[in-house]
C-alpha cells in the first residue's frame, strides 16, 4: 500500500506542478438538499484528472483548476454524484442530493460483503436506525413488521418473554424454527434454561442500540453457507464500527411508561352473586332431571353456592335477611376488581445510551454503554439491563488487520410464573369479586377465603431474581496477502451465565407447609469458535470474482447446577445457607460440536450477468455415525436488464434485475444426543436407579430443506419507487419426528427423520419516496402470504397431542399446529344445552354430515377448526420530515389465522365453577326460545365449555399501530451556539392502538407454558402487549 | 516483515490443529449407553431400582392409580373439586380417549413392564445370590402393573366364567426396536389374570421376607391374595391372607391413626411406596390434601354420604378432618412419606370375607377377625357377637376407604355406583387415544370412540 499511496502523491504533485502557472482557484460551499448544512469530505475532482480536494468541516472548499478544464465532479457516499461545468465561475456551489439508489448499497452477507445490486440472493436489511430507541427490551421485537415474510410475536406481554421468529414459515415439528443469529460473525446460543416461569428470551441481553444494520437471509442462496443451521434463515447482526475523525459522541436518554394495551370484562361482586345463584339453581334442576328426581328437589347445589358466598367473602360483613326470600349476601363493602390488580397502568421505562467512536486512519473505535429498565405491565414483573461494548479496528501494518467487538451485558429480571400457574398474576381474574384482598390484619387472603391461591402473595411474600451475565467477543487476525486476497481468522467467544435466586415465603403456595422454600440455579452456555478463511475480490476486465473458502469450528457446553431447600426460620432470610433442609439438587452437562467447510463463487460480467455457486459441509456431534457430514450446496443466478442496452435509456425503469435461486439448507437443532440408546439415572426411595430413557438411531441426521426462489428488483423513476417481488418454495424433508410409538414397548416415542412440510410464498416490498424536497414522505410497505402444509408425518395422518385443552395437532395436508376439535353448534333454544356438530365421517375422514347436532359432546366428531399461523403478514411504514420535525408510523398487521381462547373455558365457561365470569357470560340461556351463544349456567356441570371446542376460537387476525415516533430536531444554527452538533427530541409509542375481532387480550399470544412448535395461538390467562410511551433526547457531540 | 511471517504461520498452526474430526465425538454426561445399563450385577440392580422409581411416579403408586380408584367409583361418598380436567371426568364416569391421567397411567405402567423385563433378561449376570430375589421384585412389580391395566383397561373379571373379554396386552419381552412386532394385541382378561398369578406364586417362592422398602414374599402373597379375591376364588384368597397373617411379619398399629402420614414404612404395612422429597411428590396429599400439608387446593371432598357410615364413636370416623367447612380424609396428609399399598389389615378382612363365604374358620372366624379390626378402631373387644356378609364388606369398605379399592370392589361385588352397573363401559378406561394411533391392533373399549 505503501508504494501505491507514493506513487499517487508523486503524481498528484508532479502534475500540480506543471499546471500551476494555468490554473484558476474555485471554491464554494457545499450543502444538501436535505435541511441545506453544508456537508463536510465531499471530494471535488477536476474531471479527467486526479486533481482534488475534499471539503472542510463547514462544507468549504477551494481548488486550483486548471484552465483547460471545464468540469468539477462531487461525489459523497450516499449522495448522487454530481457533474458541475465551471463556465469560468470561480464560485462554485453545489447542493447535493441523497442518492435513493437504494440498491447501491452494502449489505452484509455470510462470510463477507457484498453490493446489493450484484445480490442473486434475498436478504433482507434493515438499518439499525430504524431500530433505535424503541422501548422494547430485545431486538426481534423492534424488527417486527420491517421485513417481508418476517413473522415476529412475543409469546406473552411479559416483559423478556420469548419470541416466536418464523422466517418463510415454519419447517420443523421438533427441531427448533427459530432463526440462527449470527453476531458480528458468532452464532448466538439461544438454549434459554430457565426454571421458574416461561421461558426466558436470551436475546433481550443485546442492546439493539449498538446496532449498524441487520442482514435476514431468506434463501438458499443467501443462508446455505450456513449449512446445517440455515432452514430458518439466519439474522446477520452487526454492530456499529469507528470511523476515523473527531471523536463523536452521541447521548440519548428516554422515559415513559407501558400499561396494558387491553383489559377484559369481568363480572362485580354484586353479578356475582346474581349470577352464581342464578346457575346454582339451575344446577340443581340439571341435578334433579339426572337423578331422576321432580324438579326443585335438589338443593346441592344452592346450599353449595350459598357455602361459598360465606367463605370468599372474608371479613366481609354479610347481611341476609331472613325474612326476605330476595335477600341476597350483600358483601357491598367488597367488589374488588382483581384484574387491575394484576396489571401496572403505570410501568416505567427508562433507557439512556451513551456512545462514542472515532479514531485515526490505524485505530478505529466504537465504545458504548447503555442502561434500559423496563417494568412489566403484570405486577412484579421487570427488567433492567446494563451493556457496554468495545469495537476496535486496527491496521498493524500494509499485511496485518487486527480487530476486535466484545460486549458485556447484565441482566436483572423479576420473573413471573408461567401462564398456567395460579401464581402467575392474570389468574388473579379467577379469584372471586366478593373476596378482599386482605384480611383484618393486613395479610393477603388466600385459599380457602379465595376461591384459588392468591397470586398476590407471590409478589409479596416472594422473590424471584433472575440474572444473566453475557458477553459475546469476536477478534480477527486478517492477512491481505496478495491484491484482492485476504486470509481472514476469527476467534469468538458466546458466554452466557443464568443465574436464578428464588425463595418462597410460607404463606406462598410453594412455601406453605414447608417452612418456606428456595431454590439457586445456575446454568452457563459457552459457546467457541473458531474460523479462518480466504476472501477474493478483483475485477478482471469486464468480470467481476468474489470467492470465499474456509472452515469453522464450534463447541457448545452447556452446564447446569440446582439446588432447593425448605425449611427456612424465617423469611428473611434469603438464601438456601438458611434452609433446615436441602431436598434437592443436581447438576447435568450437555454439549455439541460442529465442523464445517465452506466456499461461495461470485461471478458477474460487467455487474449485468451474475452467478454464485456456494457449498457448505457441516459435520456435527449431533449426528448419529451413519450419516456425520452434510453437504449444503446452492446455486443461483442473476441479470440486471436494466443494464442491458435496451433499457439504458429509459426514463421510467431505472433498474430492473431478475434473480433465481435454489439450495439445500440443514436443521440441525435436533437435541444433543437424539441418536443414541440411553439409560439415564432416575432415583426411588433415595437410592440411584437405571432407567431406559431412549431408543438408538445410530441412522439421525439434520432436517434437511430444498428451497427455490425467483425474484424481481425494481426500480422506477429514478429509484424513487423500487422494490422487489419474491416467490419461493420450500420443501422440507427428513424432518426429525418423535414418532409415537405404541406405548407397550416401553417407549412412547422415537425419534426419526421421517416427515416433511412445504412452504410456498410470496412476498412484496415497495419502497416509494413520494415527497421529496422540503417536505418528504417515504413509504415502506411489505407484504407476504405463506402457505405452509405438512405432507408426510410417519404414514400417519394426525399427530395429536392429546391434550384436553388445547387444540393444536399435525394433521397431513394441513398447515402445522391446525387447532382440531369439536365444533360448537350454539345452544338449543329449548332447553340451554351446548349444542355440537356431529359432523360425521366416512371411512376416509371426510365429513359427510355437517349440519346434524347433539348435545352429547362426546357423539361429535373432531374437525380442524382453523389454523394458528397467519398465512398473510404484512407492514406499513410512513415517513415524513419537515422543518426539523420528523413522524414515522407503522402499522403491522396479520390476517388468516385463529387465536384459541384457551382461559375462557373458566372464564367464560357460563358459572360451570366458581371462577369469576367474563361479564359475556350474563347472556346465558335463560327460558326456552332464548336465542344465545352463550349454554344454560349450570353450577357443577359442564356445558359447552369443554376444552376442545370451536366455541373458544376466534379470528386471531389483527392490526397494530405498532411504532409511532414524532421527533423534532433543533436547527444547527441553534445548537452550535450551545455547543452541540445535534439535538432532537422525541416521542415513541409502542402497541399504541390494535385493531381485532378477538375478544380475548390481545391476538397476538402463544401462551408460555405451551408453546412450541406445533402449539401456538393459545391465550391461556397471558398478558397482552405493553403499549409503551416515552418521551427522549438524543444529542450528538 | 519477520511479525508477518510468524504470525502466518502461527495462525496457519492453530487453525489446521483445531480442525480435527475427533472433536465430533461427544458422549453424554449424565446417560449411558443401552449396553453398558445391563452390563454388570451392579447396573442391572440399578435397573431394578429404576423400574421402582417409575413405579412410584404419580400416575402409578406415587398416588393416582389408587386415586382414580375412588373416583371412578365415588358417587355421593366423595366430590371431585378440583380444577383439573382428566380427573373430573373420572369422577363424572365421562372419560375421553383423550384422558391425560389414562394416558399417563398407560405408558407408565408399560415403561415399568419394559425396564422389568430389560431386568428378567439380564438376570444371568447378577450375583447368584441375589439373582431370586431380583427375578421376584421384576416378577412381582411387573404383576403388579398388569393386575391394575386388567382391572382398569378390562370388563370385570366375571367368576366362573371364560373371561375372554379384552384386557392389555401381555409384553413379556424387552423391547430393543420398534418393529411390526411392537404392534401388540389385546390378551384376554383370564390370560392376563392367570399370567399375574403364575409370576406372583414365583415371586413368592423367590423374594425374601424382609426386603427394606422393596418387594417380598408377604407382598407377592398378599397381593396374590387380592388378586383372587378379584377372581372370586374365595379359598385360594383366603389361605393367602391366612399364610400372611400366620407368618407374624406384620402387626397391626395399636390404634388407626398410627397407620397413615408416616415416614416410613411401619409394622403393619406389607407393601408402600416410599416417598422421600429427593424423588417424587405423593400424589395422594396432591389431591385428597390441602395446601397446608402440601396438596393442591384440597380436590377431593369427603361428603356426608360416607361419613354416615361410621359409628360416631368410630375412630377411623376421627381421622376425617375439616378445613375451611370442607372434610378431608386424614391419611394423606404427609407428602414426603409412605403411600400404604398393601396393609395386615387387608388380610383380616379377605381371610374374613373368605372363610364366611366358604362357611370355614381357617386361622379365625370371620367374627374374631372383624372383631380385631374394630377393636383397633376404638370399639372394645368383641364388638360383634357375629357378623353376616354385610357386616364384613362394610368394615372393609370403612377399614380400607380412600386407599385405591373402591371401584375394584364395586365390579368384584357386581354393586352400582349411581346408576350404572357395575360393568357398565363407562366404568372401564378407554384404550388411550394415542395407543390406537400408534398401534391399529388394539381394538378400543366399547362406549369409546
Amino acid at each position: 500500500m505503501k508504494k501505491y499511496f507514493a506513487l499517487l502523491v508523486l503524481f498528484v504533485l508532479v502534475g500540480y506542478n506543471c499546471l500551476l502557472a494555468q490554473t484558476i482557484q474555485v471554491s464554494g460551499t457545499i450543502t444538501s438538499t436535505e435541511d441545506g448544512t453544508p456537508i463536510p469530505g465531499v471530494s471535488v475532482l477536476v474531471k479527467g484528472t486526479t486533481i482534488g480536494t475534499a471539503t472542510d468541516i463547514d462544507g468549504k472548499y477551494t481548488l486550483a483548476v486548471p484552465q483547460t478544464s471545464t468540469v468539477l465532479v462531487f461525489t459523497f457516499v450516499g449522495m448522487k454524484t454530481q457533474e458541475v461545468v465551471i463556465a469560468g465561475r470561480t464560485i462554485i456551489n453545489v447542493v447535493m442530493e441523497f442518492d435513493t439508489q437504494e440498491l447501491e448499497e452494502i449489505v452484509v452477507v455470510g462470510y463477507g460483503t457484498q453490493i446489493k445490486s450484484k445480490l442473486t440472493g434475498n436478504i433482507a436489511k434493515v438499518d439499525g436506525e430504524d431500530l433505535e430507541y424503541k422501548p422494547v427490551p430485545s431486538i426481534e421485537l423492534a424488527l417486527q413488521g420491517k421485513a417481508a415474510g418476517v413473522f415476529i410475536e412475543s409469546v406473552t406481554g411479559k416483559v423478556t418473554s420469548s419470541t416466536r421468529v418464523r422466517i418463510r414459515g415454519a419447517s420443523s415439528l421438533s427441531a427448533s424454527n427459530e432463526p440462527l443469529y449470527v453476531l458480528d460473525g458468532v452464532p448466538l446460543s439461544l438454549e434459554a434454561r430457565n426454571l421458574h416461569g416461561g421461558d426466558n428470551n436470551p436475546l433481550a441481553s443485546l442492546n439493539f442500540n449498538d446496532i449498524e444494520s441487520v442482514e435476514i437471509l431468506k434463501d438458499a442462496s443467501a443462508a446455505a453457507i450456513y449449512g446445517s443451521r440455515a432452514t430458518n434463515g439466519v439474522i446477520l447482526i452487526t454492530t456499529k464500527r469507528g470511523k476515523s475523525g473527531d471523536t463523536r459522541l452521541n447521548f440519548n436518554y428516554q422515559m415513559g411508561f407501558s400499561q396494558p394495551s387491553n383489559l377484559r370484562e369481568f363480572l362485580n361482586a354484586e353479578e356475582f352473586i346474581d349470577y352464581f345463584r342464578h346457575a346454582a339453581e339451575r344446577g340443581d334442576l340439571y341435578r334433579d332431571q339426572l337423578q331422576g328426581n321432580p324438579a326443585g328437589t335438589s338443593v346441592y347445589w344452592r346450599n353449595h353456592a350459598e357455602g361459598r358466598f360465606k367463605r370468599y367473602s372474608g371479613w366481609a360483613v354479610i347481611l341476609e335477611d331472613p325474612d326476605d326470600p330476595d335477600s341476597r349476601y350483600l358483601g357491598s363493602q367488597v367488589d374488588t376488581d382483581w384484574q387491575k390488580l394484576a396489571f401496572r397502568n403505570n410501568a416505567g421505562v427508562i433507557n439512556a445510551d451513551l456512545s462514542a467512536s472515532g479514531g485515526t486512519d490505524k485505530l478505529k473505535y466504537f465504545a458504548s454503554g447503555g442502561y434500559t429498565k423496563q417494568d412489566g405491565i403484570a405486577v412484579a414483573n421487570g427488567f433492567e439491563r446494563i451493556s457496554g461494548r468495545l469495537n476496535i479496528d486496527n491496521e498493524i501494518n500494509k499485511v496485518i488487520d487486527i480487530g476486535l467487538s466484545m460486549s458485556l451485558s447484565h441482566t436483572d429480571i423479576n420473573q413471573i410464573n408461567a401462564d398456567n400457574a395460579f401464581a402467575n398474576p392474570i389468574q388473579l381474574v379467577a379469584l372471586s369479586p366478593i373476596t378482599p384482598v386482605r384480611d383484618l390484619d393486613g395479610i393477603l387472603y388466600s385459599e380457602p377465603t379465595t376461591s384459588y391461591y392468591n397470586g398476590l402473595r407471590h409478589v409479596e411474600y416472594a422473590t424471584r431474581k433472575m440474572n444473566e451475565i453475557r458477553s459475546v467477543a469476536n477478534g480477527y487476525l486478517n492477512f491481505k496477502l496478495i491484491e484482492g486476497l485476504n486470509w481472514r481468522n476469527e476467534l469468538g467467544y458466546d458466554i452466557y451465565n443464568l443465574k436464578e435466586n428464588n425463595r418462597y415465603g410460607e404463606l406462598t403456595e410453594t412455601g406453605e407447609g414447608v417452612g418456606g422454600y428456595g431454590f439457586s440455579n445456575y446454568a452457563q452456555t459457552q459457546n467457541i469458535l473458531g474460523k479462518s478463511y480466504f476472501n477474493f475480490l478483483r475485477n478482471f476486465g469486464d468480470i467481476g470474482v468474489s470467492a470465499v473458502l474456509g472452515s469453522e469450528i464450534q463447541y457448545t457446553l452447556l452446564d447446569n447446577t440446582w439446588l432447593e431447600g425448605q425449611g427456612f426460620p424465617m423469611d428473611e432470610l434469603r438464601t438456601l445457607a438458611s434452609a433446615g433442609e436441602l431436598i434437592g439438587g443436581t447438576q447435568t452437562i450437555t454439549e455439541y460440536s460442529f465442523l464445517s467447510y465452506f466456499t461461495r463463487v461470485n461471478l458477474d460480467y460487467k455487474a449485468k450477468y451474475l452467478l454464485s455457486l456456494s457449498n457448505r459441509i457441516d459435520g456435527s456431534s449431533r449426528f448419529g455415525v451413519n450419516n456425520r457430514y452434510g453437504m449444503f450446496p446452492s446455486a443461483s443466478a442473476g441479470w440486471v436488464i436494466s443494464k442491458e442496452e435496451f433499457l439504458a435509456d429509459n426514463k421510467i425503469i431505472s433498474f430492473l434485475k431478475i434473480r433465481t435461486s435454489y439450495g439445500l439448507t440443514g436443521n440441525a437443532a435436533i437435541g444433543n444426543f437424539s441418536h443414541l440408546g440411553l439409560y439415564t439415572t432416575n432415583n426411588y426411595n433415595s437410592v440411584a436407579g437405571l432407567i431406559p430413557s431412549r431408543i438408538p438411531n445410530p441412522d439421525l441426521g439434520w432436517e434437511s430443506t430444498a428451497q427455490f426462489d425467483v425474484g424481481i428488483d425494481f426500480g422506477f423513476l429514478n429509484n424513487r419507487f423500487n422494490g422487489e417481488i419474491d416467490f419461493y418454495m420450500k420443501e422440507t424433508t427428513d424432518l426429525l419426528m418423535d414418532v409415537p410409538v405404541p406405548g407397550t414397548s416401553g417407549y412412547s416415542i422415537q425419534t426419526r427423520n421421517v416427515g416433511s412440510m412445504e412452504n410456498k410464498g410470496v412476498e412484496f416490498v415497495l419502497n416509494t419516496n413520494n415527497l421529496v424536497g422540503e417536505f418528504k414522505w417515504n413509504t415502506n410497505f411489505n407484504i407476504a402470504y405463506n402457505k405452509n402444509k405438512v405432507t408426510e408425518i410417519a404414514g400417519q395422518t394426525i399427530i395429536d397431542p392429546g391434550s384436553s385443552r388445547y387444540m393444536n395437532v399435525v394433521i397431513l395436508n394441513e398447515p402445522l399446529g391446525v387447532f382440531y376439535g369439536a365444533e360448537y353448534a350454539g345452544v338449543d333454544p329449548d332447553n340451554g344445552n351446548a349444542l355440537w356438530y356431529i359432523n360425521q365421517k366416512d371411512d376416509d375422514g371426510n365429513v359427510i354430515d355437517s349440519k346434524t347436532t347433539t348435545s352429547n359432546f362426546s357423539e361429535a366428531n373432531f374437525v380442524i377448526l382453523g389454523n394458528p399461523n397467519p398465512p398473510i403478514i404484512g407492514a406499513i411504514t410512513n415517513s415524513f420530515q419537515f422543518f426539523g420535525f420528523d413522524l414515522s408510523f407503522t402499522f403491522q398487521g396479520i390476517t388468516g389465522n385463529k387465536t384459541q381462547l384457551a382461559g375462557d373455558s373458566f372464564m367464560g365457561a357460563n358459572a360451570n365453577w366458581y371462577d369469576n365470569q367474563l361479564r359475556s357470560q350474563l347472556n346465558s340461556w335463560k327460558e326456552p326460545g332464548d336465542i344465545t351463544d352463550i349454554p344454560e349456567a349450570r353450577l357443577g356441570y359442564v356445558n359447552g365449555n369443554q376444552g376442545r371446542n370451536s366455541r373458544y376460537i376466534e379470528d386471531g387476525s389483527y392490526l397494530k399501530l405498532r411504532s409511532l415516533i414524532l421527533g423534532y430536531e433543533l436547527p444547527k444554527s441553534i445548537t452550535k451556539k450551545i455547543g452541540i452538533e445535534r439535538l432532537r427530541v422525541y416521542i415513541i409509542g409502542q402497541n399504541l392502538y390494535t385493531w381485532t375481532k378477538f375478544s380475548g387480550w390481545d391476538p397476538e399470544v402463544s401462551s408460555d407454558f405451551v408453546v412450541g412448535n406445533i402449539i401456538s395461538g393459545i391465550d391461556f390467562y397471558s398478558p397482552p402487549q405493553p403499549r409503551t410511551i416515552t418521551f427522549g433526547i438524543n444529542m450528538g457531540l | 516483515m519477520k511479525i508477518n511471517k510468524i504470525l502466518l504461520i502461527f495462525t496457519a498452526i492453530l487453525f489446521t490443529t483445531m480442525a480435527c474430526d475427533d472433536y465430533l465425538d461427544l458422549e453424554p454426561s449424565q446417560d449411558i449407553s443401552e449396553d453398558l445399563a445391563l452390563d454388570t450385577d451392579k447396573n442391572v440392580k440399578s435397573v431394578l431400582i429404576g423400574a421402582y422409581s417409575i413405579f412410584d411416579n404419580p400416575e402409578l403408586y406415587g398416588g393416582n392409580i389408587l386415586t382414580w380408584s375412588e373416583l371412578l367409583g365415588g358417587d355421593d361418598e366423595i366430590s371431585w373439586e378440583g380444577t383439573y380436567t382428566g380427573p373430573r371426568e373420572i369422577f363424572n364416569k365421562q372419560i375421553n380417549a383423550g384422558n391425560e391421567e389414562v394416558r399417563w397411567q398407560w405408558l407408565s405402567a408399560y415403561r415399568t413392564i419394559n425396564i422389568v423385563n430389560n431386568v428378567l433378561s439380564a438376570l444371568a449376570v447378577v450375583n447368584e445370590v441375589d439373582r431370586d430375589r431380583v427375578e421376584g421384585e421384576a416378577l412381582f412389580l411387573r404383576s403388579l402393573m398388569y393386575f391394575d391395566l386388567a382391572r382398569y383397561f378390562g370388563l370385570p373379571y366375571e367368576a366362573g366364567q371364560t373371561n375372554a373379554q379384552l384386557a392389555v396386552p401381555l409384553v413379556l419381552k424387552p423391547t430393543r426396536g420398534i418393529t411390526g412386532e411392537s404392534k401388540v394385541f389385546r390378551n384376554t382378561v383370564e390370560q392376563v389374570y392367570s399370567r399375574v398369578i403364575d409370576d406372583l406364586t414365583i415371586a413368592a417362592v423367590k423374594l425374601p421376607a424382609i426386603n427394606s422398602v422393596y418387594a417380598t414374599s408377604g407382598a407377592a402373597k398378599a397381593l396374590l391374595a387380592r388378586v383372587y379375591l378379584q377372581k372370586g376364588d374365595y379359598q385360594a384368597a383366603r389361605d393367602l391372607a391366612d399364610e400372611v397373617i400366620g407368618s407374624a411379619t406384620y402387626t397391626l398399629r395399636p390404634n388407626y391413626a398410627q397407620v397413615f402420614n408416616n415416614d416410613t414404612k411401619s409394622t403393619e404395612d406389607i407393601f408402600i411406596t416410599e416417598i422421600t422429597n429427593q424423588d417424587r411428590w405423593s400424589a395422594m396429599t396432591e389431591f385428597w390434601s390441602i395446601p397446608m400439608y402440601g396438596g393442591r387446593s384440597g380436590d377431593i371432598v369427603i361428603l356426608e354420604g360416607h361419613l354416615s357410615l361410621y359409628d360416631p364413636i368410630d375412630e377411623r370416623l376421627a381421622l376425617f378432618f375439616t378445613n375451611a367447612g370442607r372434610i378431608f380424609s386424614g391419611k394423606w396428609n404427609n407428602q414426603y412419606g409412605v403411600i400404604n399399598i398393601i396393609r395386615l389389615a387387608e388380610m383380616y378382612l379377605i381371610r374374613a370375607e373368605g372363610n364366611f363365604r366358604l362357611s370355614q374358620e381357617v386361622g379365625a372366624t370371620p367374627t374374631e377377625d372383624i372383631n380385631t379390626l374394630r377393636e383397633r378402631a376404638g370399639f372394645g373387644s368383641n364388638y360383634f357377637s357375629s357378623v353376616t356378609l354385610d357386616d364384613i364388606l362394610l368394615e372393609r369398605r370403612l377399614e380400607l376407604a380412600h386407599e385405591g379399592h373402591k371401584i375394584h370392589d364395586v365390579k368384584r361385588l357386581k354393586q352400582n355406583v349411581g346408576p350404572r352397573l357395575y360393568n357398565a363401559p363407562e366404568l372401564v378406561f378407554p384404550i388411550p387415544f394415542r395407543e390406537i394411533e400408534a398401534n391399529e391392533n388394539l381394538i378400543q373399549n366399547d362406549g369409546y370412540n
